[in-house]
């Protein structure tokens, strides 16, 4: 009974009838991989320009945009670069012209861009990029944070999208955040078990991502041909200082807006978001695991035969929605336990989650465990997590690796 | 001699105040520029010179748009300006970019070769003064044989040869890059009126005076940089697409020692030990002409 058509070889789309008694109104239902869906949302959002420059496992992203640019089914200008130190700079460059950027990366891609990325923070420009997880050399293309939360100082708000809808969402949020506060986003997703994994995705219709975000407005970092000015011309101490104090006047604010903008979302399209998501956290609960991204997915599966075991899914992680997690973990005891799921690796005992989360609960009594599980994209599968569970319970040290032959 | 009442700049596109040293090419340059180019360009400026001699926030010497970028992607930078300009209709606005050579030779060579590449309708003017003069004088690849900088100190003079920027821009098919000289203003303002007026990646390499840099009098810039076009150790020529033009073809075969001898940067090759490097330098120069001639004929 369910007919079945073909969307250009990305995705499947449900037929008319079965549209009208949909979950949520004007949406399509397709099935499509983690990277489609974020070509989905650039789509949506009017990207007006779209640097690109190839890195797996990020490549179907840009490879998609390039085919939508074509068949001119986007009006944007979309540009080969030479590398992605050059998709940044373009990005910028773009970015204070006015438009709306959009581009993706990936590991090595986002290394090298280090230095543009302080940059394009620092001018304060609005654009969102999605970053699909991956390690440094020794090569890996595997999933792994390392790449994004090495990067969390640079000045970007960084979200981590649990599943392909989230990251669709997700993206059309952080265009309203990044065009509000003036501050670039990140829009993290796992490489593989995310970017090249087939789910099903509600897309919503243009009009209703029309109504949730207007066209870009110039801000106070836009050029305008006919009132000349220096842009980032030599900043003498007192003007550096006060610029960051405004900065870091405007990140402060983040968390809030992220927030009233994920519920607005949800008002808007049937499916509301928060900053953090607490799982089954109550006086009753003994432990809870602290997660980002896909392994959320899979903790999900095992706590429901744990009704001692919460979960709390970090959805912005930077700025890190301290309140939020306080507010989140309030109703524990004070013995009960805190595992973290971490994949990534920085170089030292903790891992980024880790370092985050005893900032947010400085003062706290809660016993806290860092659990390096996965990194290098490998597997983190439910006997993973139920092992980290176990060992939670048994003689933790600070900071364990799990499954480590 | 009735004196020179005919300003070659007519209306100033420059406000007073750049923070040039005495002597230097830079503010000349930005001048003739700007005033051809008009105040609806946007410039584009990675690490170099200018970057401090444009003036620190919150003032600019230019009455145009001016961006600073990161050393290595002005060319990425004005990629991105140059498709906000022509998504709104403004494509009648020049980006230009103004580099050092470090920022061109070195370091943002690849986004330089990208931007070439794809044919990105930018102007580029770079200002070789043949080291990294910003950061005080350190050897960048467009150092010239036999010359002194601070990474290239005493007896450790560079000894390798220049980087043929125009070779490799030519290897890039543009529809016009040319050489020029602040001593030949003429020249140099009918090259920017050229590349004003043609469309696509454009690129202008200017001889940049630099008296602290080079050890030389602030007074003589002009005429060190007259005579290096003289001696042809800077010759002027335009490429387009693969066509050579030589500009200016110098009467007499000044030797090269002419113009090396005002530069304190080269005065270890006076020594009697190192004399047989001014022949090098000579026969190098030599043969960069013969072979320009014979792509002009082609």
């Amino acid at each position: 009974m369910k007919k079945e058509k073909s969307q250009n070889g990305n995705g499947i789309a449900l037929e008319e009838p079965l549209l009208k008694a949909s979950k949520y109104p004007r949406h399509i239902q397709m099935v499509m991989k983690g990277n489609y869906a974020a070509a989905e949302a650039a789509r949506l959002c009017r990207a007006g320009f779209i640097p690109a420059y190839p890195i797996t496992p990020q490549t179907t992203i840009v490879e998609r945009l390039s085919e939508l640019v074509a068949e001119g089914k986007i009006d944007a200008t979309y540009i080969n670069m030479d590398s992605e130190h050059s998709v940044f700079a373009a990005a910028m460059g773009a970015a204070i012209g006015g438009e709306r950027v959009f581009t993706a990366t990936a590991g090595q891609g986002l290394f090298y861009a280090h230095e543009v990325l302080q940059a394009i923070a620092h001018f304060r420009l609005p654009m969102v990029v999605c970053n699909v997880g991956r390690p440094s050399i020794p090569w890996n293309i595997w999933s792994d944070q390392s790449d994004s939360l090495s990067q969390r100082d640079t000045g970007w708000i960084q979200f981590y999208g649990e599943s392909s809808q989230e990251v669709l969402d997700t993206i059309i949020q952080a265009y309203v955040l990044t065009e509000k506060v003036r501050i670039p986003v990140l829009v993290v997703l796992d490489a593989f078990y995310q970017s090249h994994t087939s789910e099903n995705v509600w897309v919503p219709g243009q009009n209703l991502v029309d109504r949730f975000l207007p066209p870009i407005q110039p801000g106070p970092m836009t050029l305008d041909i006919k009132h000349p000015r220096s842009f980032g011309g030599l900043l003498p101490p007192e003007h550096y200082n006060r610029m960051n104090y405004s900065f870091w006047k405007a990140m402060n604010e983040v968390e809030n807006k992220a927030e009233e903008i994920a519920t607005d979302f949800g008002a808007h399209f049937g499916r509301p978001y928060s900053n953090v998501e607490a799982v089954n956290i109550g006086p009753q609960t003994k432990l809870v695991l602290v997660t980002l991204s896909s392994i959320t997915t899979t903790a999900r599966g095992v706590i429901r035969d744990y009704p001692e075991i919460g979960l709390l899914k970090l959805r912005l992680f930077k700025p890190f929605p301290k309140e939020a997690v306080r507010r989140a973990l309030a109703p524990l005891s004070g013995d009960a336990l805190i595992a973290i799921v971490e994949r990534n690796f920085l170089g030292d005992n903790e891992g980024a989650i880790m370092q985050e989360m005893k900032r947010a609960l400085y003062g706290a009594s809660y016993k806290m465990y860092d659990f390096f599980a996965g990194t290098g994209g490998k597997d983190v599968p439910p006997v993973t997590i139920e092992k980290i569970i176990h060992r939670a319970f048994h003689q933790p040290e600070e900071a364990n690796w799990i499954d480590v032959g | 001699m009735k004196p020179a009442l005919e300003f070659l700049i007519k209306d100033e596109k420059v406000y007073s105040g750049a923070l040039s040293c005495r002597g230097c090419g830079w503010s000349l340059l930005v001048r003739h520029l700007a005033s051809i180019l008009g105040e609806d360009s946007v410039y584009v400026v990675p690490a170099s010179c200018f970057s401090i001699i444009s003036g620190p926030y919150p003032l600019s010497e230019l009455k145009s748009n001016l961006v600073h970028t990161v050393f290595a992607a002005a060319p990425a930078t004005a990629t991105g300006v140059r498709a906000a300009l022509d998504r709104q209709g403004k494509e009648d606005a020049t980006v230009v970019i103004l580099a050092g050579d470090g920022g061109t030779f070195d370091i943002g060579l690849q986004a330089l070769s990208g931007a070439a590449a794809r044919n990105e309708n930018i102007l580029y003017v770079v200002n070789n003064n043949g080291a990294y003069m910003n950061t005080g004088i350190q050897s960048s690849t467009a150092t010239p044989y036999g010359a002194v900088t601070t990474t290239n100190p005493g007896k450790g003079f560079k000894r390798a040869w220049p980087k043929d920027l125009m070779g490799i821009i030519a290897a890039h098919n543009l529809p016009y890059a040319a050489t020029a000289s602040l001593a030949f203003l003429e020249d140099l303002r009918k090259k920017v009126e050229k590349a004003k007026n043609t469309r696509g990646f454009r690129l202008l390499m200017i001889d940049g005076p630099c008296p602290p840099g080079h050890k030389t009098d602030p007074a003589q810039s002009i005429h060190i940089g007259r005579m290096a076009v003289e001696t042809r150790l800077f010759p002027l020529f335009e490429v387009e697409r693969q066509h050579y033009t030589i500009n200016y073809r110098p009467e007499k075969n000044i030797p090269v020692e002419e113009c090396l001898k005002y530069q304190g940067r080269f005065k270890q090759l006076f020594k009697p030990e190192n004399r047989q490097m001014i022949e090098e330098v000579q026969a190098h120069t030599d043969q960069y002409w013969v072979r320009l001639e014979a792509l002009e004929r082609m």
